[in-house]
């Protein structure tokens, strides 16, 4: 019998849980012993072998008048509905109603999903300890309990269906971060090219009254022989929008191009949240695109790995999280120009996680960068064709490869920067280049 | 308790030990039992296939156990022909009722020879205790948890001694039915047992009565090796369950 809790509290209520028994090995081993005793005692007419089969039928015997619990309640508490790969999330189980009879739990974990420690337990209370591997929405598994009655001689069994766990990709490691050169009028903290109220120097200008006395830059009023306050630089925050690109999921699982694209958004949207920019993401697809729209705060971290987990493109599945129902949405077509505004605002900084190997993509990329964003594209393909001793399969190869850069020409050629990430290493050294300037859009 | 004497003491609290000391022990007393019935040898009624079976069924038994806590992949379709092979070998190892015809094997072996009662009475003694034993090994539970039939062991154990004693016993005239008698005789102790025994048996088992150690239930047991905390797991995304 199957069960799928719903309430994580140990002390809400339980599930009960209706116990198939049956004989143990034990007893049947003990059935044997006995009568294959009294059989030899019969046949052979050997007092002694009835003797030997005695302690086995007693044994028997005694079990037989045991009482057994048809049902148990099992209460199931994860100690996280969500965790990031490779993270360990505690799951606690805890029986009532077995009476006086042992409790063993045995953990068959699920797809993906590896535990740490041992997967067996005895008690009526047990933790497990698992941890997720990849990405997903994850059946952590299910769980069999075993209760033995206290002569050992019947086990009832039942099985245990544990909850979904949200797995988030593991993000990156990112701290620096791509600031345009254009910012919009927004407060924020990257300094802006125009005079404000920031704290980084700016230039001198004549005194004009009204200007703060603790501004003037005694210096230059000496040498020139006016008055001159120091001006600072405008601190301004930026849109960013983070396309996933998940058409084409090349690569050893684990590392594949996806794993590496959601990996990165993961890691870019906590340093650019970091950073109080409004960030946002689009998750594109064959045939269709979901997308949320640029937000402020921690909890939008989540906000896009969970929309890009629940993403149909992704996930399969319908949009149910109410995050996505208010802020986000799902447009069909292959080009980005059917986006709402809101999704892709004017003027935002758009950083593509993409292998690059979908013609269909490159194409909607450059029909963006056309449109005037302002785009950087970590490539994050990191597998290539087998390498084979046909020479048709080495003239593929070679042809596969030249298209790749080809591809990559083109984008370059465009204004478009594109940046090789491995996966293993920091985020920050293929950025290197154009985190220490402001990324110009050319036009 | 101090320094090595304590760690040794939680190692074998934990379990660490003792799934290896019941493996080894229903080895040791498996083929104990074995080579008691088996000596001396006999060369009739199928002796040399009865040691056969016997021995097979023993160390199977034994490898069924040892192997016992061998993860078994769920897919086994894609996987390589040793592989395969392998898996293959691991279900019929634990479908297969070794030890039961271990258990014919042996008793057939003693059969085999003259009557002996003393001899047949410990190789029944020594029969219960690899059944037990193989028990214990294969459920990871301690010897403890046989205290609640420490009783009616004891009763079998007398019921054991009672049969090789009328097996010793001369008869008072020779022939066929001194023996019946001596038959019946033992098989009216065993009922009379079986009718005294929901008196015997006792009733409850209290908290402090079962065999397991304290380490065996301990929900944060895994946890501490583990080196996790309550409240640790997804703590840097949010509260426990949504």
């Amino acid at each position: 019998m199957a069960l799928m809790p719903n309430g994580p509290a140990l002390d809400g209520p339980g599930h009960k849980l209706k116990l198939h028994w049956r004989s143990s090995r034990h007893a049947r081993r003990l059935l044997t012993l006995g009568v294959a005793g009294v059989f030899i005692a019969t046949l052979a007419r050997r007092p002694e072998y009835a003797g030997v089969a005695a302690p086995a039928l007693l044994l028997l015997a005694a079990g037989r008048v045991q009482r057994r619990p048809l049902r148990v309640t099992v209460r199931v508490r994860p100690s996280s509905g969500r965790a990031f790969e490779g993270e360990s999330v505690a799951v606690d189980l805890l029986v009532e109603g077995h009476g006086d009879a042992y409790v063993r739990w045995t953990l068959h974990p699920g797809l993906v999903i590896d535990p740490v420690g041992g997967t067996t337990a005895d008690g009526a209370q047990a933790r497990f300890i698992i941890s997720p591997e990849r990405w997903g929405r994850r059946p952590i598994g299910t769980v069999d309990v075993v209760l033995r009655d206290r002569w050992r001689l019947a086990e009832g069994h039942a099985t245990v269906t544990l909850p979904r766990l949200d797995c988030y990709p593991a993000p990156a490691d990112q701290r620096t971060t791509v600031v345009l050169r254009r910012l919009p009028n927004r407060l924020g903290e990257h300094p802006a090219r125009t005079s404000g109220e920031g704290i980084e120097f700016f230039g001198v200008r004549e005194y004009v009254p009204g200007d703060r006395q603790r501004s003037i830059n005694w210096p230059a009023s000496t040498r020139r022989g006016r008055l001159q306050v120091n001006t600072f630089a405008a601190e301004r925050s930026q849109d960013v929008v983070l396309l996933a690109d998940a058409t084409s999921d090349v690569g050893a699982p684990g590392s594949s191009a996806l794993d590496l694209a959601l990996r990165g958004v993961a890691a870019a949207a906590r340093a650019y949240l970091d950073a109080r920019d409004r960030v946002g993401v689009i998750t594109y697809q064959w045939g269709g695109a979901s997308w949320l729209v640029p937000g402020l705060g921690r909890r939008q971290v989540y906000r896009i790995i969970d929309s890009m987990l629940t993403s149909p493109v992704l996930a399969n599945t319908v949009l149910a999280n109410t995050v996505l129902a208010n802020t986000g949405g799902y447009a069909r077509g292959t080009s980005f120009r059917r986006l709402p505004r809101a999704a892709l605002p004017p003027g935002a900084l758009v950083v593509v996680f993409s292998p690059l190997i979908d013609q269909r993509f490159v194409e909607a990329l450059r029909d963006m960068r056309e449109r005037g964003f302002t785009m950087l594209v970590v490539d994050v393909l990191n597998a290539e064709p087998p390498d084979r001793r046909r020479s048709a399969d080495r003239m593929a190869r070679r042809i596969w490869r030249m298209e790749q850069e080809a591809i990559r020409f083109s984008l370059r050629e465009l204004g478009v920067p594109v940046v090789h990430w491995d996966g293993v290493q920091s985020l920050d050294l293929p950025l290197a280049g154009h985190t220490r300037r402001p990324l110009a859009a050319r036009r | 308790m101090t320094g090595r004497a304590g760690f040794l003491t939680r190692a074998w609290r934990a379990g660490a030990a003792r799934g290896t000391a019941s493996l080894v022990g229903a080895a040791l007393i498996g083929a104990g039992c074995l080579a008691w019935a088996a000596e001396p040898a006999a060369h009739r009624g199928w002796a040399g296939f009865a040691l056969f079976l016997a021995i097979a069924g023993v160390a199977a038994g034994v490898l069924r156990l040892a192997l016992a806590a061998v993860p078994v992949p769920e897919e086994s379709y894609l996987v390589s022909m040793p592989l395969r092979a392998w898996l293959r070998f691991g279900e019929i190892l634990r479908q297969v009722p070794w030890e039961e015809g271990a258990l014919v094997a042996i008793l057939w072996l003693e059969v085999l020879h003259r009557a002996r009662p003393w001899h047949t009475a410990v190789l029944g003694a020594g029969l219960i205790a690899y059944l037990l034993t193989t028990h214990l090994a294969e459920s990871d539970a301690s010897v403890g948890a046989l205290r609640p039939q420490a009783r009616v062991l004891a009763i079998g154990a007398g019921l054991l001694a009672l049969g090789a004693g009328a097996g010793m016993l001369p008869a008072l005239t020779p022939g066929a039915g001194s023996a019946l008698l001596r038959l019946l005789a033992a098989g009216a102790l065993i009922v009379a047992a079986g009718l005294v025994l929901p008196h015997a048996a006792p009733r409850g088992v209290g908290a402090g009565s079962s065999g397991y150690t304290k380490g065996d239930a301990e929900p944060g047991a895994s946890l501490e090796r583990g080196g996790l905390r309550r409240g640790e797991p997804g703590g840097k995304i949010g509260q426990a369950g949504r």
